[in-house]
């Protein structure tokens, strides 16, 4: 089943939560997938199987769920809050912004885990079904390793549906921003903005989000093996009468039959075999009988489930809640948004429930799984295609036949081949704009995959710079794309290279590369996106002078406009807190970006203001206000007469919006207002007595005939206007 | 090209501002920015936000005029500056005309709008590339005749450090300078 010889055998066990069926299952939905696996408490999800979701909205083909990793749950609670403007100190929140965000980028390319399951199998897992995460330290200690699960029929399906898909992405990713921060505000309603309920909330909850689901966005392509299988869980239940056969048929099918992913896949994976026993209803014995049997026949990669198949309800003891998928595509999200709103309806939750001891079944199971068996899998294939293969190109004789190569083969196309254009390999297919999987490109793209998938950083960059070039030659641009991003994107992600100068430039140059094959050569909008957007956030987490190259990416993301209205926005926001989380030197009073940062969240505030969301607004204020403090002189107070005017009405604009939004009636607003607007303005009148500001202050005044009035009265007989007769 | 000219005391505060447009090449010199008559107040944002790199390039750069410290993507805003000895900055904000199909991707961002009326051709070599040796230097002449200036009005007797410079006569000679270097 696997590749000769290699796999480290494991002993699976099957992961299905039995259920009653009584709808189809959902696994077959195309999209179903699942999570990743955090080794803590939570369960996996599983997404219920009576969902209502037809099995055609899903364009993509993966459904990445991973399930959250202790990180990924703190961020999801805090989500609630809105806690977006980050009080923390820079320096807290450029530390730990980054880490966290670092490893959501990390675990957004972990392997992917197809499922398969016999028909009698996907029955038993109605409403749990499938589950997942989980949560697996990998060998080397990294606490959060992840794999995601996709159920192997819908795979595939997406290049199908991939063009009309392809557009609506982003739309969509728009639609649940919007629907994000219409919860939000109704959650808010009457609260006040949290600002510090959490302490130091460090990216905010919203741009997590949009990270969230570009990273989930794509669907899988011919040109990044991120989202091709690594492993296939092949399941039967123990009520299956002719087990072995069963397997054996469904092996048969998930290579040649029906299931057979898409030519471009390598057709090489992890075959892990799963018996889920169903405890209320069989024999143990004959479950463990049957999974000897199975050892025999397929060596350690087996497991046995143990689940129970009664339908698990809230109010059972020992229910957990599964866990919902921390990286839906924005298609999944919004199909489950409609989904749970139907349920709500009819008075459930909607959320589903496991058993607990189901629960830690399938935790086990999945550790199992991804501990014995796929990353020594994974191992095991990186080690041997960099022996076989990456090894030769890399040598000197490899260097020369590939020079070789490509005069050779001017000679093939004259032959009128027909394949590849001059120059290259041959091996690329541009009417398919695909290699095939056996082809040296392909497999190195995927060795390098792989050994990212692994966290072997070095390799994987040097392994995609090898490449790219030939890549290239065969103007083989969406694999060229990317194979330009991850090279950079593993170069940042290796904590001990870097931080010189030149390799920051060849970074930016890379970036630059892949944006450029991603949108004018192949059109790819969301590749796009997500190379730029990982730019952002590793240049940010580098700190120094990568923090200017950082901001420098978002606002090219916002130049292309590569997001709708609201991602603009928080483009916006990030741009600045870039810029903040550059620090000056110590000691010295300059090398900060404080007053960029400061204009960036001004203009973000602006914007939100615009769209109508005026708490985020506020936050966003609040935010430059405190940007701003180092670098103004006196508090809230600009030098420059028309910045001054601008930020003056802007405040004034938001609070209006906030209390009317709060239902507060506006017209009570004034008074409160009045103290600070008096002060502010007595102070601006300290630092520039030009005659500007009376128009500003005014505008309060006017509602309440108060000490204001009298302040500006009196002033102006000392300041006439200014008509440039100074001196000559 | 347009040009917005700032004289900044050593606490920040504008002690002289002036917009305009280049008077080569056929230019009108009047200033024509990107930004919508009622964002103008952005040529200070961007001015104040420069003041960071301009602070960093001081330390780091022996000469009074400091070339092109700054870049304002989303504008095409370039920012000069140059340095005096008493600590007053002069910064000048020079923005390219827009191109015609230049700025659609900018849509969405009203701060950063413009409008594509507003655009000019100009074959004067400082226009057309804000970062080439020769606007380099255009500009350096145009800081050091107003520097001159400068010096000449903070010695009047009735000038004292800090105060706006309100002169109608060092105002026609920036006027003057602009018009003969930019």
């Amino acid at each position: 089943m696997t590749s000769p010889g290699d796999a480290a055998p494991v002993k699976p066990p099957p992961s299905f939560s039995p259920g009653v069926a009584r709808v189809p299952s959902k696994s077959r939905y195309p999209d179903e997938s699942e999570s990743v696996h955090s080794i803590d408490p939570e369960l996996a999800d599983a997404r219920s199987g009576s969902s209502p979701t037809p099995p055609l909205s899903a364009t993509t083909a993966e459904l990445p769920i991973r399930t959250s990793s202790p990180h990924a749950r703190s961020v999801r609670s805090s989500t609630p809050q809105l806690a977006r403007s980050s009080l923390g100190s820079p320096f807290d929140g450029r530390f730990d912004g980054s880490e966290d965000i670092r490893s959501l980028v990390i675990r957004a390319f972990s392997p992917t885990i197809a499922i398969h399951a016999s028909d009698d199998t996907d029955q038993l897992t109605v409403s749990g079904k499938v589950v997942i995460r989980d949560s697996v330290g990998s060998s080397r200690a990294w606490e959060d390793y992840g794999v995601r699960f996709v159920d192997l029929k819908g795979f595939g399906r997406a290049p199908a549906g991939r063009e009309s898909g392809r557009e609506s992405t982003l739309t969509q990713m728009e639609e649940i921003l919007d629907q994000e921060l219409d919860t939000r505000e109704r959650l808010l309603g009457a609260s006040i903005p949290s600002k510090d309920a959490l302490g130091v909330p460090v990216a905010s909850p919203l741009w997590k989000l949009l990270l969230r689901q570009i990273l989930s966005a794509n669907p899988a392509a011919p040109h990044e093996t991120f989202c091709h299988p690594v492993a296939s869980v092949i399941a039967i239940s123990s009520r299956n009468t002719a087990p072995l056969e069963a397997l054996r048929q469904l092996y048969a099918e998930s290579s040649t039959g029906a299931k057979r992913l898409p030519d471009w896949v390598h057709q090489e994976y992890l075959r892990y075999y799963v018996l889920v026993h169903d405890e209320e209803r069989d024999d143990i014995t004959e479950s463990t009988k049957l999974y000897d049997q199975m050892k025999r026949h397929f060596g350690l990669h087996c497991h046995l489930l143990r689940l129970r198949s009664s339908q698990c309800v809230v109010t059972d003891d020992d229910s957990v809640q599964v866990p919902t998928c921390e990286w839906l595509s924005p298609q999944e999200q919004l199909s489950g948004a409609g989904e749970a709103e139907t349920l709500v309806d009819l008075g459930t939750d909607g959320i589903p429930y496991l058993f607990e001891s189901d629960a830690t079944a399938i935790r086990a199971f999945i550790r199992e799984l991804v501990v014995q068996s796929v990353i020594p899998f994974m191992e095991n294939r990186v080690a041997v295609w960099n022996d076989q293969i990456a090894s030769r190109r890399r040598g000197i004789s490899g260097r020369f036949m590939s020079v070789g190569r490509r005069f050779m083969t001017f000679g093939a196309g004259a032959r009128g081949s027909g394949t590849g254009a001059a120059g290259g390999s041959g091996n690329y297919d541009p009417t398919n704009n695909n290699y095939s999987p056996d082809t040296p490109e392909a497999i190195l793209r995927k060795m390098a995959d792989f050994s990212f998938m692994l966290r072997d950083w070095k390799l994987s960059a040097s392994t995609y710079e090898m490449i790219q070039s030939d890549f290239k030659n065969d103007k083989a641009w969406g694999y060229h794309a990317g194979a330009n991003e991850m090279c950079a994107v593993s170069m940042l992600l290796n904590p001990l290279a870097m931080s010189t100068k030149i390799k920051l430039e060849n970074i930016d140059q890379m970036f630059e590369n892949a944006c450029y094959s991603y949108l004018t050569r192949c059109s790819d909008v969301p590749h796009a996106l997500r190379s730029l957007t990982l730019a952002v956030e590793l240049l940010k987490s580098r700190g120094g002078s990568a923090t200017e190259s950082a901001a420098r990416w978002a606002m090219r993301v916002m130049d292309y406009g590569l997001v709708g209205p609201i991602g603009q926005i928080l483009f916006t926001e990030r741009v600045s807190a870039c810029y903040a989380s550059k620090i000056p030197v110590t000691g010295a009073k300059w090398g900060g970006r404080r007053r960029k940062a400061g204009m960036w969240s001004i203009l973000a505030a602006d914007q939100w203001l615009k769209a109508g969301k005026a708490t985020l607004a506020s936050a966003c204020l609040e935010e430059a206000e405190r940007l701003y403090g180092d670098v103004l002189e006196a508090d809230g107070v600009f030098p420059m007469p028309e910045m001054q005017g601008f930020a003056e009405n802007l405040r004034r604009a938001v609070k209006v919006e906030y209390l009317g939004a709060r239902g507060f009636d506006t017209f009570d607003e004034p008074a409160s207002e009045d103290p600070d607007t008096e002060e502010t303005s007595e102070r601006l009148e300290k630092i520039d007595k030009r005659n500007h500001r009376r128009s500003l202050i005014g505008l309060p005044a006017q509602l309440d005939a108060g000490t204001l009035n009298m302040t500006s009265g009196t002033r102006d007989p000392e300041n006439p206007p200014n008509d440039d007769f100074e001196r000559a | 090209m347009s040009y917005y000219f700032t004289i900044l005391s050593p606490t920040d505060t504008p002690i002289f501002n002036i917009a305009f447009g280049t008077s080569k090449g056929g230019g009108d010199g009047i200033a024509r920015f990107r930004f919508p008559d009622t964002a103008q107040y952005m040529n200070q944002f961007i001015i104040h936000s420069s003041l960071d790199i301009v602070e960093e390039a001081q330390w780091t750069n022996g000469g009074m005029y400091l070339k092109h410290v700054d870049t304002y993507p989303p504008a095409a805003a370039y920012i000069s500056a140059f340095l005096t000895p008493s600590g007053a900055r002069f910064l000048l904000l020079h923005q390219p005309p827009q191109l015609p199909s230049g700025n659609a991707s900018l849509g969405s961002s009203s701060l950063l709008g413009a409008s594509g009326s507003t655009t000019r051709t100009s074959s004067s070599s400082v226009a057309a590339n804000p970062t080439s040796p020769q606007t380099e230097e255009a500009v350096r002449q145009f800081m050091n005749e107003i520097y001159e200036s400068y010096v000449k009005s903070a010695m009047s007797p009735f000038y004292k450090q800090g105060m706006e410079i309100r002169s109608p006569v060092f105002r026609s000679k920036v006027t003057a300078a602009g018009k003969k270097w930019l």
